[in-house]
């Protein structure tokens, strides 16, 4: 891809990124492109590895080849340091929300602040609760911990966590999977609300449709391992294209094959 | 006979690897952990959880330990009429053998087991990866402060085991078996060397740090759901008992040989 001095680089370039389990090829030669600013969502049958390329960039799961690119800084490959420095660009809000159980909600909101010793315990337990606030949580589920509430609080507990330090980059791995439609709407909307806000990229993988047209300006859609479609959320049911046809409007028979 | 051979060969390159990867996980353990930042409140949760809460399981064993060996002693020395030996045998045993050996194989079941639980339920439930995307090293915060506090805790709940173990004895020689409390202890403390009670406290040392190694270990490469932590707590219990008793040969060899 030509470069062009003046042009600022792309927020997130992935290019030709390639994971295996063992025999199982998961990404097969992945491209993608965000911008700053942009939020798209990636759609795609369960298990097409949309968990995985969200973690080959966070590093969690080292890819077998291919680039990965944030603000044109070139991952693979480089020191720990610039690895480390990358990451606290970006933050994640995880499928199972992943919140720590051996601490108290308002610790898991302000863990950030707590391990990067910027606050005193006092001050980062009051932003805690203010970004509790922000994501419609009352001040008394602060010193709840995770298991005494319910899994739609636990997403909203998560989603605080992910924001209240105002990454530049958040991922969103199901956000709203096994939330009600009510719940599941209310979750779109913190996140657009929280996007807007900090101005963040956001990349947020969802099944529900309904949900990756509220909270993207772009689609993707990922399969057998490579985006076979990328246009804006608007016009996606006219995409012309089978397999986001079939996907979109849920039917079993057309080019996606499911092995039983 | 020739898959019998395979078979061995590839337990073999299995018990290898595992030694390999465990090594590997250990130096990581001990680099990352001498390195800032550290975390008081972690390391002083493991100090309270370990040293603390294993108090009673530890100090039981050693009671009753300490008393048995007195009971069986006499049952037995006394048919050379050699019962005047027993405060030594007691204060001997408990000391150099069972104080640690029990005390690590109790704080195995109890400590190894929680740690493979809880860092194996991190890992299947994605803390571990969130604990990374907050800038968090888990090496540093979570497996550091468990092999300190096993390095520091266990001598400390060996030493308690000592005065208890022999304690036990003393009490039942006193109140059982009719022995004068003061010569009791007299001899019991004439006849004690320092390196009977420095064995004792380094072998404790050895076995915390392999509990908690291994407890982390197994948990921190558990996959596969609530049955992957389970099978991750039995291997953290077996093979540090299995470690524990294999190492305490080594270490009792090079003490007194
Ligand atoms: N650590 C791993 N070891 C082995 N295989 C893995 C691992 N992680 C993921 N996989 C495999 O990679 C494939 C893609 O998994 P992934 O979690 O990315 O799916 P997904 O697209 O997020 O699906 P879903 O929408 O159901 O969450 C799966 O078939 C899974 O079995
Ligand atoms: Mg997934």
């Amino acid at each position: 891809m030509m470069m062009n001095p003046q042009q600022i680089p792309s927020k997130i370039l992935i290019s030709n990124l390639k994971k295996s389990f063992g025999s199982k090829h998961v990404l097969r030669g992945l491209n993608l492109e965000v911008s700053k600013g942009e939020s798209v969502v990636i759609i795609g049958g369960s298990g097409t590895g949309k968990s995985v390329l969200l973690k080959c960039i966070l590093g969690l799961i080292k890819p077998d080849s291919g680039s990965i690119k944030i603000d044109g800084q070139e991952l693979r490959g480089s020191s720990r340091k610039l690895i480390a420095q990358a990451m606290t660009k970006i933050s994640m809000l995880f499928q199972s929300s992943a919140l720590f159980d051996s601490l108290p909600v308002w610790e898991n909101v302000a863990f950030l602040l707590l391990q990067r010793r910027q606050y005193k315990r006092q001050q980062a337990k009051e932003m805690a609760i203010q970004q509790l606030a922000a994501v419609g949580l009352n001040e008394r589920v602060a010193d709840l911990f995770p298991s005494e509430i319910s899994g739609g609080m636990q997403r909203r507990v998560a989603l605080a966590r992910a924001v209240i330090h105002k990454p530049e980059i958040i991922f969103f791995d199901e956000p709203t999977a096994g939330l009600d439609p009510i719940f599941s709407s209310v979750i779109n909307s913190l996140i657009v609300k929280c996007v807007k806000e900090l101005g963040a990229t956001a990349i947020t993988i969802t099944h529900d449709m309904v949900s990756a047209r509220h909270v993207g300006d772009r689609i993707a859609m990922l399969h057998e391992g490579k985006i076979i479609w990328d246009g804006p959320a608007k016009g996606i049911e006219h995409s012309k294209n089978p397999y986001v046809d079939q996907f979109i409007n849920g039917q079993s028979d057309g080019p996606i094959k499911i092995e039983v | 006979m020739l898959t019998l051979i395979a078979k061995i060969g590839r337990l073999f390159l299995n018990f290898l690897a595992t030694t390999g990867k465990l090594g590997v996980f250990t130096g990581m353990a001990i680099i990352e952990g001498l390195r800032p930042p550290y975390y008081p409140r972690q390391i002083a949760r493991q100090l309270i959880d370990i040293g603390y809460y294993s108090l009673p399981v530890v100090g039981m064993t050693a009671l009753f330990t300490g008393m048995v060996l007195a009971l069986q002693s006499y049952t037995g020395f006394s048919r050379f009429s050699a019962e005047s030996s027993i405060p030594n045998v007691v204060v001997l045993s408990i000391t150099r053998e069972l104080g640690p050996v029990l005390a690590g194989l109790m704080v195995a079941g109890r400590m190894g087991a929680a740690m493979a639980a809880e860092i194996g339920t991190m890992r299947v439930t994605e803390q571990i990866d969130a604990l990374m995307t907050l800038s968090t090293n888990p090496f540093k915060y979570l497996i550091a402060p468990r092999m300190i506090a096993g390095l520091t805790m266990l001598p400390f709940l060996v030493l308690i085991a000592d005065i208890i173990g022999v304690f036990g004895g003393y009490l039942v020689s006193t109140y059982k078996l009719g022995f004068n409390p003061i010569n009791y202890l007299h001899q019991t403390w004439d006849f004690l060397e320092v390196i009977d009670v420095v064995s004792g406290l380094v072998k404790a040392s050895a076995f915390g740090l392999c509990i908690s190694t291994l407890g982390c270990y197994h948990g921190y490469y558990s996959r596969g759901g609530a049955q992957g932590v389970g099978t991750a707590t039995t291997n953290a219990v077996v093979s540090a008992s299995m470690l524990i008793l294999i190492l305490n040969y080594t270490l009792t060899a090079i003490f007194f040989s």
